[in-house]
């Protein structure tokens, strides 16, 4: 009994490393490549060893340094895109969270209806709605300033991150609600002292999600801001690609430090991430 | 301290009325139950008292108040949920401290009345735990020192021992019971268990389908039901009722008085109500038959002997006719299934219900 039970646990075992090492291999290697670029002299950069022969990391201090045409703005840059990401994240968590206990806990009317049309938006793809955005920007007179990209990335995120946050809350006990309604709170007290301490952990997940989008969102940016001293990182890194001969080492290295943070975030956060994310997505 | 009064009270969502004009005033310091089947409104009446629910129709006083537009903080009045609902991410202190600290209360204050509840329950050690980290009657008594700190004039309990072990729902039963001694707080308290009904209040109030089937102190119901419903409600095991005819000869005080059912005559004594011929519901409480030499004969089906009494199944009859009575006897029997007993019965100890309408007669 023992001994098949083991067998069928080996057997799974197999099963799930012949899909895992495929899919691991298939995420490092182009980061891998990254990091060889990154770390490879100028003219040996592409020569196709899987080390370089004279690891260097040159190619780091040159943009810390800001030692290229490129790289004239990089920490502006880079501290843009830590502002805007940063922004993203809170308004969004602030929008969602009021929403959903308005929505989940007060049960405002018309609720349903909102929850309703935030699915919708979902219906047609951001890129469609880059061109109508650009002209929405352009009528407010907020093109080139780093609150258009702010607004428009707080509306792509924000109705998925309501809907997140609504299931988790559907899923605190409403005689918590009521327990503290009889203990003398306020709405606003409920919120702050019972809701928002429970929701930590869906708080969490959907304020990084908001974050690493911002952070990682290229063609709005790229379209909603145009002067180099405004634009994000993301949209540096396009620039890289604008001259015939790119210096492949510095886009590389750049890429990399661009790439740490979410890393790092995700990492830290990963707990709350899978569960935080797929609260709700199931009866329990 | 308070009274609390029920005025005409109704309750409907949306067309669909489960609250049926309900009336009825609790005094100070009373400890009543609400008891019914589920589904009858004991748990919506106790939640418009608490003002978690709107009043369709009627009044609510607390202290010849009217409360209906009142918010549930303003009241006056705890509650004990259920399911508990301790704030999970709170300590056990924090979480009876709770509504002290929104009242803004004094910081010593609010510890002294803190620490007087968690002697009162027993709660000393557990005071910096968390919910998770206790049992479930642990976590029941720190509800009830939730309430018990703020001091109410009145205590609301909906079900809360029917997340609990049955010996748990025992020891739990008589700790509220000795708190509403020690305390003396108009207590309201609403279960489905006829027996925590029976064991707690000082009056019950039995609810059935949205209206109230009687009120009075347990031993009342028990021996004088007012209808069919009550009779079976209360009681375990529950009491024994078949159909028969209402058999009345002679008038005044001679007159005698029995019901004829299954093939026999069944006892009734000191019966005002009810005319010769009339259809009538008979019933006999299972620790009120007894066995005999001679009398009504009955077939033994089944005996649980628990130790200190005995139950016995019997059936008079058989086939479409055949009649089960459950009989509970102080000591043992000798009895074998399949063996006849036979059964003596006290008329003043009988039960009889208008066929009709069920009402006592």
């Amino acid at each position: 009994m023992s001994r098949r039970l083991t067998l069928k646990k080996i057997s799974l075992e197999a099963q799930l490393l012949l899909v895992g090492i495929p899919v691991l291999l298939w995420t490092l290697v182009p980061i891998y490549h990254m990091f060889l670029f990154a770390i490879s002299e100028r003219d040996t950069a592409t020569s196709g060893r899987l080390w370089p022969k004279n690891p260097t990391l040159q190619n780091f201090e040159i943009v810390f340094q800001k030692k290229h045409f490129y790289l004239d703005h990089f920490w502006q840059q880079l501290f843009n895109s830590l502002w805007i990401a940063v922004a993203v994240g809170a308004l969004t968590l602030f929008i969602a969270t009021c929403a959903a206990f308005a929505i989940s806990r007060l049960r405002v009317r018309g609720g349903r209806t909102v929850m309703n049309l935030a699915l919708f938006t979902y219906f047609i793809p951001a890129a469609f709605l880059a061109v109508p955005m650009y002209k929405t920007m352009s009528n407010y007179g907020l093109l080139n300033n780093q609150w258009s990209l702010i607004l428009a990335m707080v509306t792509i995120a924000s109705p998925y991150c309501i809907w997140v946050l609504k299931q988790a809350s559907d899923k605190l006990p409403l005689e918590l609600d009521e327990a503290a309604r009889m203990d003398g709170a306020s709405p606003l007290q409920l919120f702050w002292l019972v809701y928002l301490p429970l929701m930590v952990p869906s708080l969490v997940a959907v304020g990084t999600y908001s974050l690493l989008l911002a952070w990682n969102e290229y063609l709005y940016a790229f379209l909603l801001l145009s002067n180099d001293k405004d634009v994000t990182l993301s949209v540096a890194l396009g620039n890289f690609l604008s001259a015939d001969d790119s210096p492949w080492e510095l886009l590389m290295a750049t890429g990399l430090i661009y790439a740490a943070p979410p890393a790092a975030i995700y990492y830290t956060f990963k707990r709350y991430m899978v569960g935080g994310l797929t609260a709700g997505a199931v009866k329990s | 301290m308070a009274t609390v009064s029920f005025r005409k009270i109704e309750k409907a969502y949306g067309p669909v009325k489960v609250i049926h004009g309900i009336g009825f005033d609790i005094a100070d310091g009373e400890f009543v139950v609400l008891v019914g089947p589920s589904g009858c409104g004991k748990s919506t009446l106790l939640r418009m008292l608490a003002g978690l629910e709107e009043i369709t129709a009627g009044e609510i006083l607390i202290d010849d108040k009217v409360v209906n537009d009142l918010e549930s903080k303003d009241r006056d009045i705890a509650m004990v949920f259920q399911s508990y609902a301790l704030y999970p991410h709170m300590t056990v202190r924090d979480n009876m401290a709770f509504s002290l600290k929104l009242r803004k209360a004094d910081a010593r204050l609010t510890a002294e009345r803190v620490d007087n509840a968690a002697r009162i329950l027993n709660l000393g050690p557990l005071l910096d735990r968390f919910p998770k980290e206790l049992s479930g009657g642990q976590r029941q008594r720190v509800a009830m020192g939730r309430a018990i700190v703020r001091d109410p004039k009145v205590f609301l309990f909906d079900e809360p021992l029917s997340n609990l072990d049955a010996k748990l729902r025992v020891a739990m039963r008589a700790e509220i019971k000795a708190l509403h001694q020690r305390l003396k707080t108009t207590t309201v308290y609403v279960t489905h268990d006829q027996i925590e009904a029976m064991t707690m209040a000082d009056r019950i109030v039995v609810m059935h389908d949205g209206i109230i089937e009687q009120i009075g102190t347990p031993l009342e119901l028990y021996d004088h039901p007012g209808n069919l419903f009550v009779a079976q409600f209360i009681g375990s095991p529950s009491m024994n009722v078949f159909d028969g005819v209402l058999q009345r000869e002679g008038a005044g005080a001679t007159s005698t008085t029995a019901v004829s059912a299954l093939g026999s005559l069944w006892p009734v004594a000191g019966l005002a109500g009810g005319s010769h011929g009339q259809k009538v519901h008979y019933g006999i409480r299972p620790g009120d038959l007894t066995l005999a030499d001679a009398g009504i004969a009955a077939e033994v089906v089944v005996v649980e002997p628990t130790g200190a009494e005995t139950e016995l199944l019997l059936q008079i009859g058989s086939g479409a006719t055949a009649q089960q009575l459950i009989l509970v006897m102080h000591g043992r029997t000798n009895a074998q299934p399949g063996d006849t007993v036979h059964l003596a019965i006290d008329g003043a100890k009988a039960h009889v219900f208008d066929g009709q309408g069920g009402q006592r007669l």
